[in-house]
Formats: C-alpha cells, structure tokens, sequence
C-alpha cells in the first residue's frame, strides 16, 4: 500500500526523503502518507498497552495514542513555523509540518518495534506498575532518538537555505591584503554573523521541544486513562484531576522500589 | 522488456510532469478519478483510503471533544452521557467526511477530460505490456508465436503516444487558463468597441498627421481582430 511505501522510503534513505522535503517535491502526499501510517503504529501500540486491562481499554488506547501525539504536533506547528519565520526562513508551512511529521513517523516505527517486547512483558508479568515503569522508559527511549533525529533533520534541511550566503574562500588571499584596494569586502568578516543566527535558531529547536514535551504530558494526562490500573472500572477519562505528571511517575518508581 | 517498447511506455512521473498534478491509479491531483468503480483493485485502495481516512478524522475530532465536553461540564463519567458524547463525536467524524468526499467530487467535476485522458493512458500501457508478452513469447526457440508485423505495430503506438502526450499537455494548458477562456467574449467586444472607437477618431482627423497615425492603428486593429476571428 502506498502509504506504507512512503514510510519505508523514508526509513530507508532519510537524506533524500529530507531534500524533496526542502524542494518541495509532493509535500500533501507525503504528509498525508505519513499521517496514517503513523497513526496506524500508534493505534497497533496503543492497542496493545490497553490490553492490560479490558477490551474497551484496547478501543480507547488504540484512538487516544495517535491522537496524543498528532494533536500535540498540530498545537505546537504555528509555534514552530512563526518563530523560524522570524528568525529567517524561508521554507512554507507544509514543509515544517512534513518535516515534524517525519519525526513523529519515525517515533512511530520505533514504537511499533518494541511492540513485541511490550506484549511478552504483558503476558509474562501482571504487574501494572512495572508495566507502566516499562512503558515510559519506551516512550522516553523513542521520544530522546526522535528528538536528536528531528535536530539533524531540521538541521539538514535549513543550513541548505543558508549556504548560499557563506563563502568558502575569502575573496582576497591574506597575504595579499594590503595591497587590495580598499572597497574590496573581506568575506571572512561574514562568518561570525551566520553562526549567530545558526546558534540563535538551534536555541529556538530547543526551546520548540521543551514546549512540545509539555504540551505533550499535559495532553497525556488529561487523556489517561491509557493503561487501565486494575482496580478502577473502564472509564473513557479519570474525572478526579489530581497533581502531575511528574509526580506520578515519582510516585510509581518509589512503588516499583517497594517504598510505600 | 525491449528498449523500444519500453520508450514507448508512459510512466507515472511523467504524467506527473505533463499533467501537472500528483496522479496515480485512484487519485488526480486532490480528486477521486471516476475510474475507480470498474477495477475492483482500485475500488479496494479507494475503500482503505475512505476507512483510515475517517479513522483519522475520528482520532482527530474524538480527544478534542472530550477535552471541550470535559471543560464545559457536559460529561459525569456514567454510561449515559459517555454514549451520548460518543454519538456526538462520530456524527461530527461523519459529517466531516462526508464535507471532504464532497470537497473532492467538487475538483473532480473539472477534471473529467483529464480523467478520460488517463484511462486512455492505461488502456496504452497495457497494449505494450500485451506487446511485451507476445515478444518473450515469441523469443522462445520453436515458438510460432510472433507478432504480424512488429515495425507497423511501434509505428502505430509511438503515434498514439504522441497524440496522448500532446492531448495531455492540452489539458493542462487549458486548465491552467481557463479562465481567460472563459471570458473570451467579453475581450473580443472589448477589442470591437476599441475598433469602432478608433474609426470614429479617424473619420474627424482625417487630414493631419495624427490622422494617418490612426490610420495605422486602425488596420493593427483591424488584422487582429481578423485573426482573432480565425482562431475562434
């Protein structure tokens, strides 16, 4: 199926998939393809972390994992896309939301690889904290290596916007340059500036992530129930919102230790 | 397959570069090619796409509605309310898809040429696959299976070729500009009235220089507006 052509495409030589991004070589079927296959590796891993409790678990992990991941993508795109704008670039708002869906492609597939692993520690061990714990250290192992991923990509993509302004060779020799006449540009000065704005714009990804991770677990935690804890009846949502995230997780690994 | 068989084949890029838009065996551009019901392969791919795209939609629109419905105060957590939000949710999934389908059968009402165009492209490349068939058998030793006369055969595809690239290349152009087609009548009255204006000028300037300047302009005029005549 086409859909999944694109994904192994992309998987299989990242460096061009990246380049038709820049030139914008059929950025709607490639964020069209992206977006169901990625949603369909969801959906199989969300599938099969609600399995742990009940079937209507199953159906509602299986909706709400894509969508935790898609819908933070789409909060966060015009963020992304007005800043960088800002700060000098010149790519169009289809092709950052294709480049981000790359990543969240690719976080897919890693996702769906661990899916074997997830369902032997389902089956083999009814532990639902342990499950948990394990649980978010795949999620965090998938989400670190989309995040360096989505770094080089960006990366890739944007410096080939900027090359164009820097200059290998100075335009007069050194040694020379007493001798040149005065209105001559020394283009080694050029230099300093573009590292500026490379350094400015790295700042600008990190600080897109930090927002991109808060948004996400807020989103998460408002969605869950994502696992089902075994003494709680099926629930579509949790109506008690109590403390965090963080302090959840906190919480579980001093249970999982045996302080509590 | 042979080299020149295989020059003769029209490959999806290139129709991708004369038509102009993303085209393949279901989609031209962002609409539904009608010839989807008559193979039941493509009617499969059209019935995948419409089901993971109304899964998409509902892993769209579900969560939000939950977190608006859960703002708002409508949902308790008893089965009730979680059915009644889950009816809501999927008639807005539905109507959703049932807009885009729409929004599509809209670009397809002015594709259609292009959609006759690609089946006739089709119909093209399986008479070379057929050809091809009919040379590998015919390289078997002892075959007495050969194509009549293979040279008046190529003639024949290579001409339908050109006429589908030039018919193509046609469409694209005519679409591009439709709307100057369009309004062609509107430009030529324009042109007769600046015509008739223009004669009018001369008639009351006939004896000065400026008169013969008109003059000029008027037969410009007047061989464009024949021209034009032709060319309609």
């Amino acid at each position: 199926m086409k859909y999944f052509a694109v994904l192994i495409t992309l998987l299989r030589d990242r460096t061009l998939f990246l380049e038709e991004i820049r030139q914008g070589i059929k950025i709607e079927s490639k964020i069209v393809s992206l977006l169901i296959s990625s949603s369909i590796f969801f959906a199989i891993y969300g599938a099969i972390i609600g399995a742990n409790s009940s079937l209507p678990q199953v159906i509602s992990s299986a909706v709400k994992l894509p969508a935790l991941y898609l819908i933070t993508l789409i909060i966060c795109l015009p963020t992304l896309f007005f800043f960088d704008i800002l700060f000098g670039s010149t790519l169009a708002f289809n092709q950052y939301a294709a480049l981000i869906l790359t990543t969240v492609a690719i976080i897919s597939v890693l996702l769906f690889s661990f899916a074997p692993v997830t369902l032997f520690f389902l089956v083999s061990i009814r532990d639902y904290e342990f499950f948990l714990l394990l649980n978010i250290a795949i999620f965090a192992l998938t989400g670190l290596i989309g995040v360096k991923l989505f770094y080089q990509g960006m990366q890739f993509v944007t410096e080939s916007n900027y090359k164009m302004f820097k200059s290998r060779e100075p335009l007069v020799k050194l040694d020379q340059a007493e001798d040149a006449p005065d209105d001559f540009v020394k283009v080694q000065d050029a230099t300093p500036v573009e590292d500026k704005s490379q350094r400015m714009r790295t700042k600008l990804l990190q600080f897109w992530l930090f927002l991109y991770a808060l948004v996400g677990s807020q989103l998460g935690w408002t969605l869950r129930p994502f696992f089902g804890a075994p003494e709680e009846p099926f629930q579509l949502f949790r109506s008690e919102i109590e403390s965090n995230f963080y302090q959840q997780v906190i919480r579980i690994i001093f249970t999982v230790l045996g302080f509590q | 397959m042979q080299a020149d068989l295989e020059e003769l084949r029209i490959t999806q890029k290139e129709l991708e570069n004369l038509s102009g838009l993303d085209v393949n065996e279901v989609f031209m551009g962002s609409a539904w090619r009608p010839s989807i019901i008559r193979y039941p392969k493509r009617l499969l791919s059209f019935l995948m796409t419409e089901v993971f795209t109304f899964g998409l939609i509902l892993i769209f629109c579900l969560p939000i509605g939950l977190i608006v419905a859960r703002s708002f105060g409508g949902l308790t957590g008893d089965a009730s309310s979680t059915a009644q939000f889950l009816q809501v949710s999927l008639g807005v999934s539905a109507a959703i898809a049932l807009l885009w389908n729409l929004y599509m059968w809209q670009k397809g009402k002015s594709l259609t040429m292009l959609a006759h165009l690609l089946d006739e492209v089709d119909k093209h490349n399986e008479i070379i696959a057929a050809v091809d068939v009919i040379d590998e058998l015919g390289s078997v030793k002892n075959s007495t299976i050969s194509l009549i006369d293979r040279r008046e055969v190529l003639a024949a595809l290579t001409a339908t070729r050109e006429s589908l690239v030039c018919a193509l290349m046609t469409e694209k152009i005519l679409r591009k500009h439709k709307r100057f087609i369009a309004r062609r009548h509107e430009l030529f009255s324009n042109i007769e009235t600046n015509l008739a204006t223009l004669q009018h000028l001369q008639v009351t300037n006939q004896a000065d220089e400026y008169g013969q300047l008109l003059n000029e302009a008027l037969q410009i005029g007047m061989s464009v507006h024949q021209e034009l005549k032709k060319g309609t």
